[in-house]
């Protein structure tokens, strides 16, 4: 049989309680961080070179709101209605040319997203890059 | 591996510690509530390991979630609900367990209502975490 713990050592134990679960919310924040990172070099989230050259989309409020239609139509299933991400990432203040968002939506990415070619035209995806542009980070 | 299989890994894993915690805040009130001490020493006994056991369990359950979700902390919807509970949980069991294991032992005296509190408290925030976890498999 164990003796009683004194108080004194039960603020102790309460003290090392704290601390240890601290330690294991940094963790979990810390995997999470790291996590997000890779995933964000995985989905080509990371800019382009060419985002700094190329010509982007001018979002009007026409454009805007015929992309936010095709987006939702097609695109919010899996990055969510208000395109913060859910099973594809956030797309919120994306810093990709708007070259590199047509390629991807043309051809995917392979193993997390499929080809929008059959189903978008270049009207499509001008208005929704209209819209992702327009998104504020 | 993908998601899926992540997905799974999590399924199979989160329902450990949360057997484990409810059963040991149930053993932890009995156990202060019986009568007779030899009994009281042994229920405190088994919801000092069921506890321990499953404190260490969440931690498969936190890594496989959040390798699953790509580290996703919060989400949308369900998944923001199930988050908010289960954050909090995580937590709280570590703090409890932690606690539990380096004052307060396997039942040699009654638990103070402090600690049945706060392993109640445990208790509660992981079933509703499973329940939104739970919604959130139903839905997908």
């Amino acid at each position: 049989m164990r003796t009683p713990s004194k108080p004194e050592s039960n603020g102790k134990a309460l003290a090392v309680a704290v601390l240890l679960a601290t330690g294991a919310a940094a963790s979990a924040f810390g995997l999470s961080l790291a996590l997000r990172r890779a995933s964000a070099r995985t989905s080509h989230q990371l800019p382009t070179p060419e985002a700094w050259v190329l010509n982007e989309v001018s979002p009007t409020p026409e454009t805007v709101a015929q992309g936010r239609k095709v987006f939702l139509a097609s695109c919010a299933h899996c990055h969510g209605a208000d395109a913060t991400g859910d099973e594809g990432p956030d797309l919120h203040g994306v810093e990709v040319s708007d070259r590199y968002i047509a390629n991807i939506i043309t051809h995917g990415i392979k193993g997390e997203m499929p080809s929008f070619r059959k189903k978008l035209g270049p009207g499509d995806i001008h208005m929704v890059t209209a819209f992702i542009r327009s998104l504020e980070p | 591996m993908d998601s899926q299989v992540w997905a799974k890994l999590h399924g199979a894993s989160v329902h450990f510690p949360i057997a484990m915690v409810l059963t040991s805040a149930l053993l932890d009130l009995s156990g202060n509530l019986a009568p007779n001490p030899g009994l009281r020493v042994r229920m405190q006994a088994a919801g000092f390991w069921t506890m321990l056991v499953g404190a260490l369990g969440t931690v498969p359950a936190v890594v496989s979630g959040l390798v699953m979700t790509r580290g996703v902390l919060l989400g949308h919807d369900q998944l923001r609900l199930h988050h908010l509970f289960a954050w909090p949980a995580f937590v709280l069991i570590v703090g409890t367990a932690t606690w539990r294991v380096l004052a307060l032992g396997r039942g040699e005296r009654p638990l103070p209502v402090s600690y049945l509190g706060a392993a109640g408290l445990c208790a509660g925030l992981v079933m509703a975490a499973g329940y939104f976890g739970g919604e959130l498999a139903l839905a997908n």
